[in-house]
């Protein structure tokens, strides 16, 4: 019926790539990760291990905010400030009851959700730039909370503190079977990859299709049906829920949790990465996250101040505007091209 | 309690406040990029200051060293790096400035450190004059007058001159200014070299009235965006009168108990948040269809 | 069947539409004019993105006016839109799937739907290819498949032959004629080419200056004298 389309074609917008199916990329992203995560459970000792445990949580906070920048356009610069609510949220669940592990990161996550989803909101009806000032308010705003009410530490009442000496403070307690910090790690790699599996079906069924509706045109899409205010909050949530479970996995790694570790600047440090590693596919979040645990865990050893960090993150992201692929992006656009010559090959 | 000597500390952090606040609205109507920087070109200045006063140069040759600093690393941020994002959505080149503060921050870390106690002190700090009973010392009184007289000047420089009207064109419309022939990128550069002045005194008096710290002048940017968001990011009475109350509420919070004193830094965003959410965000950035 | 009655619409001085009186009533209308008659502010108002000063616009007896743009779709109203819509992130397929997740009765009669759409259009064979893929013919193969989803009752087009060449239009307008009978619903189309709207629509309402200068069978309008003038007297 369409024959004459071929007849003379007018040059599309891009050539082609090979189409990959959703199986591979279940496959690849297992393997990808897998592969990373085995090398460093083998090769790393405490220091880098529990470095790295800690880059794949801001991993899950970078897919997070990769999901609302990259879905709908929207900057969130509170993500870290999510994290530590999940992760007081896990704490004070874990202190109260003492669930399952996997209960305890579900609470985090849901959590965090929750309160994401609040304050997120108010700022739905605001778009671009009033969302990342609200958002970069918030999570100072965070800062100033956490700093004066702190994590839970199995004391009493709601904020569960011990008195000054600290000597009575509970840790939070992994899992057995993961107890050890290798098998921890390899925990938190295996979260890692069903929380990409989770945002990836996101993307490839309704809420994803009405995401990009959304952000190629809102007006548009409302015209079409969408439930605009809906689809957003549904972002939020899991951007929210991804933070939450990162920070309950922190608290599993720590066993507490300290205000100093969330100020303000790491959420726009997760902003940065996500910008870096590319925040389309899910390899940039990965690589985002890793990047910026990595770089300050690589300069502590190094014995460079950490605020030399600062200013590389600073600089990454004046240069990381320009392209909006990222490191990710790059690498996920050259392996679809030499798969794409593999398969041309076996045909 | 009396709750007057907050207040006199309210006025000074609120002239800060006001005058950030008045400088980020100017740029914002001029480019159309919010400056997330503006604190931390202040910090620098502050620290120059600082470091040259401790290196026995006479202070005033240091303030003028800081503010000048300060100007040109914006006119140069403006004129060199800004233009290349011209093009982009107001949130991008929002971000960009944020990047430019955090690599200022890292550097004056770096440099200077953190959490180390330091005040930038001014001669105008021992004299004073009592007004209602509220001691006001000539640095707050200065800073006010500053404050007021920079804003108003703008005003006037926006109402009254050439310029002015240039830049007012800009704000309105970008693509149909460059058509008519009104000098972007020459008017660009003057609303950036304006917002490093106004940093660099406002970092000066801030690293006075409050504390001398990179986090602490840096992120005076961001009570100094609560104000001007409650001014629609485009009235500058509006910018001037949200600043004052900015740093009245974080003043005041103090006076209250000491758990809420503690959260008082957070009083200005709840204020804006608040607002945003009442109010509405209007016509202008925030604003739905 | 739309009908329009003293419909008026004012954007600060200018009034795109005048004390507009008309009826779609034919399976394939023509909607013409010259440049800023009004055509697409029309559209725009059985949409519901404008909101006319006055004046009734019915579909099918039912009042338009006051639904917003979600009702009047769930109404049966479509459109496509002069300004590209495809989404470069999702597949043809997918594209097509966003609106039927939110028109369609349920999975079942999405799944069907969807899949006879794009064998109308002839997409079946590049449904896994992505957006920023599509050449501009395919493009508008989806828009026009985007219609085709949830039962529609009228189906507005705005210029859909505009930028394809000779080849790919003489596929558009056998598409397009066959679009009433094999989905039950009625066509109005805006576009510059005569040739397009002569040989697709029974009947044509001409606008100029945002009034009504012509209305009826094809043919006879284009022929008007007083049409012929509307174009010709503004080159």
């Amino acid at each position: 019926m369409n024959e004459m389309s071929k007849a003379a074609p007018i040059a599309a917008l891009e050539p082609a790539g090979p189409e990959i199916s959703p199986q591979l990329r279940a496959i690849t992203i297992v393997v990808v990760v897998g592969l990373v995560s085995i090398v460093i459970a083998l090769t790393c000792g405490g220091y880098w291990l529990s470095n790295f445990t800690q880059a794949y949580c801001m991993a899950l906070a970078v897919l997070g905010c990769a999901l609302l920048y990259g879905q709908l356009g929207l900057v969130s610069l509170c993500q870290w400030a999510l994290v530590g609510a999940g992760g007081w949220v896990a704490l004070r669940v874990y202190h109260y009851i003492h669930p399952p592990f996997f209960v305890t990161i579900l609470s985090g996550g849901v959590g965090a959700s929750v309160i994401g989803m609040i304050w997120g909101l108010p700022a739905l009806r605001m778009r671009g730039l009033y969302l990342a000032l609200v958002t970069l308010m918030l999570a100072a705003a965070f800062q100033s909370l956490v700093t004066v009410i702190s994590f839970p530490v199995g004391g009493p009442g709601f904020l569960g503190q011990v008195g000054a000496s600290g000597n009575d403070r509970i840790n939070m307690a992994r899992p057995i079977f993961a107890a050890s910090d290798t098998g921890y790690f390899l925990y938190v790699a295996v979260v890692t990859v069903l929380c990409i599996f989770l945002v990836e079906a996101h993307r490839r069924s309704k809420p994803g299709r009405a995401w990009a509706l959304i952000r190629k045109n809102e007006q548009m899409a409302a015209a079409a049906g969408v439930r605009i205010v809906f689809y957003k909050a549904w972002a939020f949530a899991l951007s929210g829920f991804l933070a939450g479970v990162a920070g309950a996995l922190l608290a599993g790694l720590f066993g507490q949790l300290d205000a100093s570790a969330f100020p303000t600047t790491s959420s726009i440090v997760i902003f940065i990465g996500t910008l870096l590693g590319g925040y389309d596919v899910w390899l940039g979040a990965f690589l985002g996250g890793v990047l910026t645990r990595f770089i300050p865990a690589l300069l502590i050893d190094l014995n460079v101040n950490t605020n030399v960090g600062f200013m590389i993150f600073g600089a990454a992201l004046l240069f990381a505007l320009r392209d909006p692929l990222g490191l990710g992006g790059q690498l996920t656009i050259l392996a679809e091209r030499l798969y794409g010559k593999f398969q041309a090959q076996r045909a | 309690m009396s709750l007057l000597p907050f207040i006199a500390s309210g006025i000074g952090l609120g002239a800060v406040y006001a005058l950030a606040s008045v400088g980020l609205v100017i740029l914002y109507r001029a480019s159309g990029t919010l400056n997330f920087a503006f604190g931390a070109f202040g910090g620098v200045s502050a620290f120059l200051a600082w470091q040259l006063a401790q290196d026995d140069i006479p202070a005033p040759i240091g303030w003028i060293v800081g503010i000048a600093v300060s100007t040109a690393l914006a006119y140069g941020y403006g004129r060199l790096f800004a233009p290349r994002l011209a093009h982009r959505d107001r949130v991008v080149r929002a971000i960009a400035t944020l990047g430019l503060a955090l690599f200022l921050f890292g550097g004056m870390a770096l440099y200077w450190g953190i959490g180390v106690a330091r005040r930038l002190v001014l001669p105008t700090d021992l004299s004073f004059v009592v007004l209602f009973g509220v001691r006001l010392s000539y640095t707050r009184l200065i800073a006010l007058g500053l404050s007021l007289g920079m804003a108003g000047g703008i005003g006037l420089l926006l109402s009254r001159t050439r310029l002015g009207l240039g830049m007012r064109a800009l704000a309105s419309d970008r693509h149909i200014s460059a058509a008519i022939g009104v000098r972007v990128v020459q008017i660009d550069s003057l609303a950036w070299l304006i917002n490093g002045l106004f940093a660099g005194i406002a970092g000066i008096l801030l690293a006075n009235i409050n504390r001398l710290d990179a986090g602490t002048l840096t992120f005076l940017v961001i009570p100094a965006i609560a104000a001007a968001i409650m001014a629609r990011l485009s009235s500058l009475p509006g910018a001037f009168v949200g600043g004052m109350v900015a740093g009245m509420i974080e003043a005041l919070l103090i006076a209250s108990s000491p758990v809420i004193a503690n959260l008082r830094s957070a009083g200005p965003y709840i204020a804006a948040l608040l607002f945003l959410m009442i109010v509405g965000v209007g016509q202008g950035v925030g604003a739905r269809e | 069947m739309i009908k329009i009655d003293a419909l008026t619409v004012r954007f600060g001085g200018i009034k795109p539409l005048d004390a507009l009186e008309a009826q779609f009533t034919a399976p394939i209308c023509g909607l013409i004019g010259p440049n800023g008659a009004g055509k697409t502010t029309l559209l725009n108002v059985l949409s519901g993105f404008v909101t006319p000063l006055e004046g009734t616009i019915l579909l099918d007896e039912a009042s338009l006016l006051k639904l917003s743009p979600r009702r009047r779709v769930n109404l049966g109203l479509r459109r496509t839109f002069q300004q590209e819509l495809v989404v470069d992130e999702l597949t043809a397929v997918e594209n097509i799937q966003a609106i039927a997740d939110h028109v369609s009765a349920d999975y079942a009669s999405a799944r069907r739907e969807v899949a006879s759409a794009l064998d109308f259009v002839g997409l079946s064979s590049r449904r896994n290819v992505l957006g920023r893929h599509l050449n501009l013919y395919d493009r508008r193969m989806v828009e026009i498949a985007k219609t085709l989803i949830g039962r529609p009752k009228v189906i507005l087009m705005d210029e859909p032959g505009a930028g394809l060449n000779e080849a790919e239009t003489e596929q558009l307008r056998r598409l397009l004629m066959e679009i009433p009978s094999t989905f039950d619903t009625q066509l109005v189309l805006i576009d510059h080419d005569a040739d397009l709207i002569a040989s697709v629509c029974v009947e044509t309402l001409v606008l100029d200056f945002g009034k009504r200068l012509a209305m009826g069978p094809t043919r006879a309008v284009l022929d008007d004298p007083v049409v012929r003038h509307a174009y010709l007297g503004r080159e």
